[in-house]
């Protein structure tokens, strides 16, 4: 009898340490899986400041913009009334802001370039987010996967198990979309 | 009368960099945020070029080029690809489905309205 209940005992105890061991497993994937997603909320709001940012600056831009042209148009008028009464100083003065006036329109053409950085940080912010979202799976799908119950979780398991989801993620996630490094100019061909 | 060019990307921010661009130059623009978008543009407008972005929602650039070329009016209407990819591989894509040329963003204005001067003149 006393026989009887210590075999019991062991299986209840077993049964026990089985469904710990679970429900540590469950609570480590849940963990896993909120630390990822938070990396996905923290990266997703990066986009958005980036996005605000860059929409503001294109208002602040067209608005320059139109101020540049009316500014232009207005300096070749005045030019013109000038003309007719050959007043050299004025002129010259004139020309001096026309001068400015077309630097400040060369600035905003390159600005039109350095303003495509907005584009390029949100392609790799997806790409980013795409490549966590696949490392999260495919972590959890080899925790699902392994067998850890009696055995003794050595450094190189775990080392193991995370360079296999590595791999998998590099493998599965998808070409990266943004090469340059900067906002040089991309080339151009025709074919 | 001005031409006419259909600027495809999903980027707000790009669409309007290449509007104020283009229109600078007197050119018209009609925008579009995808490729299913521009292609219903396509087909009820008059378009002298179209410049268009690869990856996109929907319909991206690359699937756009080969709905394009199959319509009889966008046999020989000169497509751009403008994007931030520039894999030979993508490129071969682009070059087999008929694209006309590939710009490589960011796009400097003045190089980007020198190519379209050049493929419509």
């Amino acid at each position: 009898m006393a026989g009887k209940r210590s075999g019991s005992s062991k299986k209840d105890s077993q049964v026990t340490e089985d469904s710990i061991s679970q429900d540590i497993h469950a609570i480590c994937n849940v963990e896993a899986d909120e630390y990822f997603m938070n990396i996905k909320g923290e990266l997703s709001q990066v986009d958005r400041l980036v996005s605000d940012a860059v929409n503001n600056l294109v208002i602040n831009f067209k608005y320059i913009s139109k101020l540049t042209r009316a500014h232009h148009d207005m300096v070749i008028a005045i030019e013109r009334m000038a003309a007719t009464k050959e007043n050299r100083s004025i002129l010259e003065l004139l020309e001096k802001q026309m001068a400015i006036a077309d630097k400040i329109e060369q600035e905003l053409e390159n600005a039109v370039t350095s303003l495509q950085f907005g584009d390029l940080v949100t392609q790799l912010l997806a790409h980013t987010t795409r490549q966590v979202e696949t490392l999260n799976m495919v972590l959890q799908r080899i925790d699902r996967r392994s067998d850890w119950k009696g055995k003794e979780i050595s450094l190189q398991g775990i080392h193991e198990g995370i360079s296999k989801a590595v791999n998998v993620a590099n493998s599965k996630g998808k070409r990266k979309p943004v090469v340059q490094q900067g906002m040089q100019m991309g080339e151009i061909e025709l074919f | 009368m001005a031409k006419t060019i259909l600027a495809v990307d999903d980027s707000a921010s790009i669409r309007q960099m290449v509007s104020f661009t283009l229109k600078g130059a007197g050119y018209e623009v009609i925008e579009a945020v995808d490729g299913q978008d521009a292609l219903d543009k396509a087909n009820n407008h008059k378009v002298n070029l179209v410049l268009t972005d690869i990856n996109m929602p929907r319909m991206d650039g690359l699937q756009l080029l080969g709905s394009l070329r199959k319509l009889t009016s966008y046999k020989t209407i000169p497509i751009l690809m403008l994007t931030t990819e520039s894999g030979d591989a993508t490129k071969e894509k682009g070059k087999a489905a008929g694209a006309t040329g590939w710009l490589v963003k960011p796009f400097d204005p003045k190089r980007l309205l020198e190519v379209i001067g050049k493929v419509i003149g």
